[in-house]
């Protein structure tokens, strides 16, 4: 276990990656050269979501999950030297509803809906806000008893909320993505939800099947635009989701996990294709993240540093990520275990860690 | 009774590896009472054995005096007032946990 403190200066890179068998933690100056690592954090436990709150004092939560013990978010604040977990589960659905938390796959520092707002996404498909950063969480009831929810249908990974957008300038309006159920939006805080999926296809493609979005990203410059790497395609909606038109012409593949966008410029994005559903590994074993600069219209792979050859490893939905420096890195952690970097935009690529877990998030934070 | 607290959740017992529970003569416990008397003073132990909707976490497995509750009617599993009870985490592994695509 490696146990030196993290001690991030202002302005600092932080990662957050979480493993199956724990978190660990690197932080970084702004060229991001050398990173400082230390972990495993919850040793054991799968965690499968993070969250930085930069606001007020720093602090680090993590979403965890025993095997043995039940899942909940544990929360640091001095930079994963000391842990706080609840004494109690902070992340239940209520009593007598029937349904019992399985994991937590999203947590996003939700700032623009107060100053201590947290939002939870997790299986079986569900949300959940926090206003004490973090410590306790209650479930919105409104996309729970949605009338669609009947038709949710868990997938390989379960049935997880798993991507959460709050509008930038209109936190009313919100948007949580659910593998295998479709996409909802909010327009009034979450008191109530409406889908958004017209356009897209669904995997098998017979009537009645269920909408498989797999990761779901706001465009950095025009939130009305999102991308979507959905289970079959990539797509791009320009009208805040009433209608999606497909981007994946030009890409190897139209199957995959993550989706990315660049911090600051809009129309520039970037994804991981993998050759098929039924075949999750990089087309050819020539593992390359691809990126678009006019949203979605053309892409170029971006290969520098990463293999060359017998690359057949996945990298996960939320396991690749963009910090907010200038210019922007790119973070993708994969399931055998390599955690790969870029300072320059995607450009070139080095291995930051290459023997960890089977990585299945990667957050990035600008330590404040 | 004594209740045996796996090393794992001894944080929330605050170190202590038995906990020793005295039932009234002419009181007859359940496993999902002896659990929430414990819980009743430390109440850490609850949602890590139980989930929210008050189920046997399933790789959590009670034993009393030696058996297996689930087959001793699981939670509703009678104690007596001299029984030894242990929570132990399944000897479970090799399984998918945690591997599965997001």
């Amino acid at each position: 276990m490696t146990k030196a403190k993290l001690r991030p200066n202002a302005g600092d890179l932080l990662l957050m990656v979480g493993t199956a068998k724990g978190a660990f933690l690197f932080s970084s100056d702004r060229s991001r050269e050398k990173f400082a690592m230390t972990g495993p954090h919850f040793p054991g436990q799968s965690v499968w979501s993070a969250a930085f709150i930069g606001n007020g004092a720093a602090r680090i939560l993590i979403g965890n999950k025993s095997e043995h013990w039940g899942a909940m978010v544990s929360r640091s604040d001095d930079f994963g030297a000391t842990w706080n977990d609840a004494i109690e589960g902070n992340v239940k659905f209520p009593s007598g509803s029937g349904v019992a938390l399985n994991a937590i796959w999203a947590l996003e520092a939700a700032t623009s809906l107060g100053d201590d707002a947290v939002l939870a996404g997790v299986d079986p498909a569900a949300l959940f806000r926090s206003e004490d950063r973090g410590e306790t969480f209650r479930l919105n009831e409104a996309l729970f008893n949605h009338p669609d929810r009947q038709r949710w249908n868990p997938g390989f990974g379960g049935l997880c909320l798993h991507s959460i957008l709050v509008h930038p300038e209109n936190p009313k309006r919100m948007y949580a993505a659910i593998s295998s159920g479709g996409i909802y939006r909010t327009e009034d805080g979450g008191d109530s939800w409406a889908t958004c999926v017209n356009g897209l296809r669904v995997h098998p493609d017979v009537p009645g099947a269920t909408l498989c979005p797999h990761k779901l990203r706001f465009d950095a410059e025009n939130p009305a635009r999102m991308y979507l790497q959905n289970h079959p395609g990539v797509y791009r909606t320009d009208n805040e989701g009433r209608s999606w038109v497909t981007i994946e012409n030009g890409l190897p593949s139209d199957f995959g996990f993550p989706m990315v966008a660049h911090p600051r410029r809009g129309e520039t994005i970037y994804t991981f294709p993998l050759t098929a559903d039924a075949d999750r590994v990089p087309p050819g074993g020539i593992p390359r993240v691809w990126r678009s600069r006019d949203a979605g219209g053309s892409w170029q792979p971006l290969g520098k540093g990463l293999p060359e050859r017998d690359g057949y490893f996945t990298v996960l939905r939320d396991a690749f990520s963009a910090d907010s420096l200038d210019p922007a890195g790119l973070y993708f952690g994969t399931r055998g275990g390599q955690l790969y970097g870029s300072n320059d935009e995607g450009e070139s690529w080095r291995a930051i860690a290459e023997f960890l877990p089977p990585i299945l998030c990667v957050k990035t934070a600008t330590v404040s | 009774m004594r209740v045996h607290i796996p090393s794992a959740l001894r944080k929330w017992t605050g170190g202590r590896d038995v906990i020793a529970l005295e039932p009234g003569a002419d009181e007859r416990l359940t496993a999902a009472e002896v659990i929430a008397a414990v819980a009743q003073e430390f109440p850490g132990i609850r949602d890590r054995v139980l989930d929210e909707q008050g189920a046997l976490r399933r790789h959590v497995n009670i034993f009393i005096d030696g058996e297996n509750a689930r087959f001793l009617g699981e939670l509703d599993a009678q104690v007596g007032r001299d029984s030894d009870i242990w929570i132990h985490p399944s000897l479970s592994g090799g399984g998918q946990a945690a591997q599965t695509a997001k």
